[in-house]
């Protein structure tokens, strides 16, 4: 999969909601007609889609995290986002072009 | 021994029957509630509470038009607090820019419109009341707020072949969700599906529009079909099985498996007036009768897709067959298909409804006080 600019802003759109799951107490995201259950890395990189935070930057903060080389996360967080694109719960921020 | 009790995932709060529409495919009981029997805001407040502490995530404020509720903001609010995903199901009739403001304060997370026709005259008509320039000026308003918009349009004979020209009116109203609904017949359009029920040929032709929007707009706009039922050979897996994810409440507090259980005259439904609503979902009569695949006469019993399925729908089995526990006679399957097969070789003989020379149409009403 081609990866996005490094230096592009994921953020979480406003239609979704990152909360704690009352049942299990694990992280979810609500969306129109929809719930995500996060895992421990998708709820990592989804707290870091904050629109100020590039992808770059989530790539080192995981790859730091995960004690793994950057090259190995990076493919991972972008099929991650790209999973929430599809779903249209991302907006990428300072996108030049279309990813 | 019995499976535990799933977990429900997302209630319909049927908010009050009260409408200003005449929709004759209207889902609402035949037997509509009463203003003076609806729950109070504080009725509501402990369904919304007991709902979230159950699991359930998402709310649909429904009706009815759930805007003739002079409460309808706290209602929102409290289904914030209890962090519930909250979606106003609604013909927009009575969204001002006052009341959608205190809606997104309140916390609101998104908004479906429906629409009748993609053209005022049709739609009007279908509606029985003047509504359309209204829907028009609210999808805008919906925008402006920047909350997700669905459209539903219920397809019928009399607007599937302006399919393009709805779709189109979608567009350029930037909604992201368009649900093509077809009639369900439950309800009101039970009473009049002869009527309603679309020919072979048009569902066909619906049925080429739909999949190339769906196409094209990828990314862009999510676009829902489903072949009706009585045009299909399989059953829908109706509600995901009774009792396994959603829950209603009706406007006087009856909770039911699905919205239009009231046609199963042979069900009690409790009320949260007297029982915890995770009582009614875990112990209820009503929520146990169909639940699983144990109840399940044959062909259902051994069939191979009792699991996807779930036998189909018990309402659609109530009011063909009169009896909730057969196979759904949509299923080629059913012994029942061929009554639904001579009924819609019947219906493809009937003229267009909504035009001058159908009058066979009944409009839905309200209840009184």
């Amino acid at each position: 999969m081609q990866l996005p600019s490094p230096d592009i802003r994921p953020k979480l759109s406003s239609r979704a909601r990152l909360q704690t799951d009352k049942v299990t107490g694990k992280p979810i995201i609500l969306y129109p007609e929809g719930v995500l259950m996060l895992n421990p890395t998708g709820h990592a990189i989804v707290t870091l889609c904050t629109g100020e935070v590039t992808f770059q930057q989530i790539v080192d903060n995981l790859a730091a995290r995960y004690k793994k080389p950057a090259q190995e996360i990076s493919p991972q967080v972008a099929e991650y986002l790209h999973r929430l694109q599809e779903k249209n719960l991302l907006e990428m921020q300072g996108a030049t072009e279309p990813i | 021994m019995s499976r535990p009790t799933p977990r429900p995932f997302s209630l319909l709060a049927e908010v009050t029957h009260r409408c200003p529409l005449h929709c004759p495919y209207c889902s609402n009981p035949l037997e509509l509630a009463a203003q003076a029997n609806e729950l109070t805001t504080d009725e509501w407040r402990r369904v919304l509470n007991e709902a979230a502490d159950m699991g359930v995530l998402h709310v649909g404020f429904s009706g009815g038009e759930p805007l003739q509720r002079p409460d309808l903001v706290e209602l929102v609010a409290a289904a914030r607090e209890a962090g519930l995903y909250s979606n106003l199901i609604t013909s927009s009739l009575g969204l001002t820019r006052q009341r959608i403001k205190e809606l997104k304060r309140a916390g609101l997370d998104s908004i479906q419109i429906s629409f009748q026709s993609d053209e005022e005259t049709l739609a009007d008509r279908i509606a029985g009341t003047s509504a359309h320039a209204k829907k028009l000026q609210a999808a805008q308003l919906v925008r402006e707020f920047d909350f997700p918009l669905t459209i539903n349009v219920v397809l019928h004979r009399g607007n599937i072949e302006r399919l393009e020209k709805i779709i189109a009116l979608a567009e350029k109203l930037s909604a992201e969700r368009l649900e093509l609904a077809n009639t369900q017949y439950y309800g009101w359009a039970f009473k009049n599906r002869g009527a309603l029920l679309p020919s072979r040929e048009q569902i066909e032709y619906a049925t080429q529009i739909a999949t190339a929007a769906k196409q094209r707009l990828h990314g862009k706009m999510e676009v829902l079909f489903v072949v009706p039922d009585y045009y299909s050979d399989r059953p829908k897996p109706c509600m995901h099985g009774w009792g396994q994810k959603h829950l209603t409440v009706s406007p006087n507090g009856e909770v039911l498996p699905c919205p239009t259980a009231h046609e199963i005259k042979s069900l009690r439904f409790d009320t949260v007036r007297e029982k915890s609503l995770a009582w009614i979902w875990r112990e209820s009569e009503a929520f146990n009768r169909f639940r699983g695949t144990e109840w399940m006469p044959e062909p259902c019993h051994s069939c191979e897709f009792r699991e996807i399925d779930f036998g189909g729908c018990r309402c659609q089995a109530a009011l063909v067959t009169g009896d909730a526990m057969v196979t759904d006679p949509t299923c080629q399957f059913s012994p029942h298909r061929k009554t639904l097969t001579e009924f819609v070789e019947v219906s493809q003989k009937e003229s267009a409804p909504f035009s001058s020379s159908a009058d066979e149409i009944t409009f839905r009403q309200n209840a009184g006080k």
